[in-house]
């Protein structure tokens, strides 16, 4: 009977579907358009069902429903993959049971299976905003389950909410901060999502996608000093593939990328730590030569980090290396990076000419560097299309490109010339805020550049530098001109204040990455060492607390057990006639005591009647409203009582 | 049926450990030592979920979902004070002995005091012995969902008799519904299960039968004309089929089967004197209504005449202990 009316409740039942909404748009990640679709009609309908009060749809309709829908899913399943199936599954079961909802006990499932899909959100975000939005919903489902347990009428015990919180607060930090951490038990199916960042192929024209793209892409922090600008090269992937267009990962790199370079001891003078957005690629980021790292990324041969599985969420590592640039590992690597590519000859014909002109190296490149300076070369986000010779098309008659143009224009030459060179894909600087302490790359500082090598070293050269200096010395938007910069900044990003409330919540998102998601067992073990360290101190503070508390408990229970046992009615009499009353005998009641003196004082005669009257009903009959009048009849004949003390004396 | 046995001597080997623990007494204050709690069946549900959550947050080294799970952990585990705190304070007083007849429910009202709210307590009496295979399970819950003064919890006694009344279990889930806060209270005072009444006479009819034969050998018996309110049972029927005009009715002086304000339980045994308590139950309920006053008379005892509420309740009491 209770249990209907809870269930009928039009305010729980529309809890759980704003609950279940909210899920939907926080999954939405990981559902298909037509899944979305059928997710949102289903809960539309449930919606209106319950505006207009109609009675819940009868379980076996829903069960067809949700069984075929379910079919649809699991034939879908190699598509979508099996945490996708997992989350789509979850939250079809909670919403067709609300559509049916009939019992108690389904609520309360409902409720479970909201909790795990509450949680299962946190899987695809982990922003700030997002968390705490998250964690909204959460109290939402918790006051529901909270609704199911307690009377249907009654209101949330403001009081009590806010006492059980102040427990509940310090346990959970303090489960959070203390309880072990362990390694993940076993593999796990990870979110089927487009990835972000640097592809393993760079067309002319992937960068310039990529840096209309602002968000983020990793931050650092350094331990020591910010290096200069100019040698903020993060490197990410090295392109040694060239098919006379585009520019390719070598299938060696791909597969060595698990393997961990031999840890020669190499200066580490460098040491920074990075947290890394999820872009769901194995890629991570580096300056020029790693040399240790955090255990949970790999240093490859080539001085590329790289993670064990794709990054789906925001990861913290620390990086120690040197600004050395990186060494040649093998004469496979050599022979690797010789290759080209056939035809561009105007550009071949333009390589030995270099070459016979300058048969150092580094005097080639500086002459390379020094012809994009010269010549009438052109940085822009919007190249014209290239012909079928695209690095003849772009060096001789458009002259115009981006970073990755330079680059890979770059890297043919010298192969031509008869040097070994690849071209390497990465973020360029990035945005320093001094008062965090910390660097921001985004997606937008995308950048490509040379290596060449040089004595077994693999030189870094940036041709772009040579033609847009102010790119790699300020930022892409002092690069570029006016008009292109508009590709980069949508109108509301200009406006000042809005500006300013992103940066704060970038750098509150920032902590909040450090402190909270970048938690991990080195930070444990730091918090325990540090509990270690400190522990007598701590251990005094706590005995003194507890020694307080224990003072502060017992003085309570002494001053309640000595007077917890006597009636209100009884210490309000005490307290106006405390004095006459130590005369009374023990085997005397007080009001017989009083009585007595009836007859002694008779000026006093109505008065102690009374009294007695009202204090012999407030105490047997436990009457609150003759206690009341008691109290107030005390206080009222405060003159009249002194004479009674006095009379009683005198007797 | 094994099950049933089991049970009743899990209930004997529990109801030992709580008489020791908390002998019957006027006033039931729940304290600490009163108060059991477990997990309920959601409870272990919900200790599955964080246990999900935690491997889910292990193998992703995703710190939020841990929070989270640290978070359902901490609720699971404050949940305990709650539900503690629901149940604690709360005193249980049973002031009147309560009545009934048999075979029908008796309600028992159980004061309740205390100076906090209590929330969604249910209450019933436990009574594994009962005798009627049926009614196991009986003693339906009462739900107080708001915080309430008094509680009528229903009995069934099958048997007449005073007994003590049986321990009461209170149980509350009242926050969460994880963890089940409960109490076997027992408290100091009887009820009584009267006969039930019962209009069949054949037992009383037999032993009057042989008391008047046993009278006629005794002392005979005069006749006197029928008056208004004379027991048909007495009408001559012979002299009436005679004589339809002048009923006559036999008169037995000695006897106090003849004074209609009498309640007589002749000296029976078994079911016999059971028909007969039932009958007389059902006689002094009609006299009481009648408004006359009347008097009860046991194989042992004889109580004067008299009317009103208190004395029916003593002749029913007379009636259930005889």
């Amino acid at each position: 009977m209770l249990t209907q009316q809870m269930l009928q409740q039009k305010k729980l039942l529309l809890c759980w579907a704003a609950i279940q909404l909210s899920l939907l748009l926080l999954l939405q990640q990981a559902f298909a358009g037509w899944v979305i679709a059928i997710f949102a009609l289903l809960l539309l309908y449930r919606l209106l069902s319950i505006f207009q009060a109609k009675a819940a749809v009868s379980l076996k309709l829903v069960n067809l429903l949700a069984g075929i829908i379910a079919i649809t899913f699991f034939l879908q399943l190699r598509q979508a993959g099996v945490l996708h199936f997992m989350l789509q599954i979850l939250l079809l079961a909670a919403i067709a049971r609300l559509l049916a909802l009939q019992h108690l006990y389904e609520a309360r499932q409902l409720v479970w299976v909201h909790y795990f899909l509450i949680a299962c959100c946190f899987i695809l975000h982990q922003d700030m905003l997002i968390a705490l939005l998250i964690f909204l919903v959460f109290a939402a489902n918790l006051y529901s389950h909270y609704r199911l347990f307690s009377p249907s009428v009654s209101r949330l015990n403001w009081r009590q909410s806010g006492r059980s919180l102040l427990i509940i607060l310090p346990l959970w930090l303090a489960m959070f901060l203390l309880f072990p951490r362990l390694p993940p038990f076993w593999q796990i199916p990870n979110a089927n999502i487009a990835s972000t960042g640097l592809s393993d192929t760079l067309d002319p024209g992937s960068i310039e996608q990529l840096v209309q793209d602002d968000s983020l892409a990793f931050r650092v922090e350094f331990d020591g000093a910010l290096p200069p600008r100019q040698q903020l090269y993060w490197r990410a992937r090295l392109y040694e593939d060239f098919d006379g267009r585009r520019w390719q990962v070598n299938a060696l790199r791909q597969n060595a990328s698990r393997q961990r370079a031999p840890d020669n001891a190499a200066d580490s003078s460098l040491s920074y730590r990075v947290i890394a957005e999820a872009s769901q690629q194995t890629g991570l980021f580096a300056l020029a030569t790693p040399v240790t790292s955090s255990s949970n990324v790999f240093i490859s041969p080539g001085g590329l980090l790289s993670s064990s599985k794709p990054v789906s969420q925001r990861l913290s590592y620390q990086v120690s290396g040197s600004l050395i640039p990186v060494m040649l590992i093998s004469e496979q690597e050599q022979q690797l990076n010789l290759r080209t590519a056939a035809g561009n000859p105007q550009t071949q014909q333009f390589a030995y000419q270099l070459k016979q002109q300058y048969p150092q190296s580094h005097a080639l490149v500086q002459a390379l560097a020094e012809h994009f300076r010269q010549q009438p070369f052109y940085y822009s986000l919007t190249p014209p299309p290239l012909g079928s010779n695209s690095i003849d098309a772009f060096l001789f008659d458009s002259r115009t490109g981006f970073c990755s143009h330079y680059a890979s224009a770059s890297a043919v030459i010298l192969r031509h010339a008869g040097i070994a060179a690849r071209v390497v894909g990465g973020y360029q600087g990035g945005n320093w805020h001094p008062q965090q302490g910390y660097l921001a790359v985004r997606q937008r500082e995308a950048h490509a550049w040379v290596e060449y090598l040089d004595n077994g070293v693999w030189q870094p050269f940036d041709p772009t530098a040579a033609v847009a200096p102010e790119r790699i010395l300020n930022s892409l938007d002092s690069a570029l001109p006016e008009d292109q910069r508009a590709l980069l900044d949508p109108g509301w990003r200009q406006l000042a204040l809005l500006q300013n409330v992103r940066q704060q919540l970038m750098h509150l998102d920032y902590y909040w990455s450090v402190w909270v998601l970048g938690f991990n067992e080195n930070s444990q073990q730091q918090l325990w060492h540090n509990l270690y360290r400190h522990l007598p101190a701590i251990a005094y503070a706590v005995a003194v607390l507890f020694s307080i508390i224990i003072v502060l408990l017992l003085y309570y229970r002494l001053t309640r057990s000595s007077t917890g046992n006597t009636p209100e009615a009884t210490k309000q009499l005490y307290r106006y006639l405390g004095k006459a009353l130590a005369a009374k005998p023990p085997s005397l009641s007080v009001s017989a005591f009083l009585l007595q003196y009836v007859s002694h004082s008779p000026g006093q005669n109505v008065c102690l009647k009374q009294l007695t009257a009202l204090y012999e009903q407030a105490l047997y009959k436990e009457d609150a409203v003759a206690l009341k009048q008691l109290k107030q009849y005390l206080q009222c004949h405060k003159a009249e009582l002194g004479r009674l003390r006095r009379a009683i004396k005198n007797t | 049926m094994l099950k049933q046995r089991l049970y009743q001597r899990y209930w004997q080997l529990l109801s030992h450990y709580l008489d020791k623990r908390q002998p019957a007494a006027d006033k039931v204050r729940l304290v600490q030592k009163l108060i059991f709690i477990l997990p309920t069946r959601y409870g272990w549900w919900f200790v599955l979920l964080i246990a999900l959550l935690y491997l889910l947050g292990t193998n992703y080294q995703n710190n939020l979902i841990l929070l989270l799970c640290y978070l359902l952990l901490s609720v699971f585990l404050v949940s305990i004070v709650l539900v503690y705190q629901n149940m604690s304070g709360l005193t249980l007083q049973c002031r009147h002995a309560a009545e009934g007849f048999a075979g029908t429910k008796t309600t028992v009202a159980v004061n309740l005091s205390s100076d906090k709210k209590h929330f969604m307590l249910n209450m019933h009496f436990v009574q594994p012995y009962n005798t009627n295979p049926y009614n196991t399970k009986q003693n339906e819950t009462v739900l107080l969902s708001q915080p309430a003064t008094t509680a009528s919890l229903n009995l069934v006694g099958t048997k007449r008799g005073k007994y003590a009344l049986p321990r009461i279990k209170i149980t509350s889930q009242y926050p969460f519904g994880l963890w089940r806060a409960w109490s076997y209270v027992a408290l100091a005072q009887y009820y009584w299960v009267y006969p039930s009444p019962d209009a069949d006479k054949s037992a009383v009819n037999l032993s009057s039968d042989a008391a008047s034969q046993q009278a006629k050998t005794d002392a005979g018996e005069t006749l006197a004309p029928y008056r208004a309110g004379d027991s048909v049972r007495h009408m001559v029927w012979k002299r009436l089929a005679r004589d339809p005009a002048n009923p006559v009715v036999r008169q037995q002086h000695f006897s106090a089967q003849a004074e209609p304000s009498w309640v007589v339980v002749p000296a029976l045994s078994g079911d016999a004197l059971e028909r007969a308590l039932r009958y007389a139950c059902q006689q002094l309920l009609q006299l009481e209504q009648s408004g006359s006053s009347y008097g009860l008379k046991l194989p042992a005892l004889t109580l004067p005449q008299a009317k009103g509420p208190q004395h029916l309740q003593r002749c029913l009491q007379e009636l259930a202990l005889c």
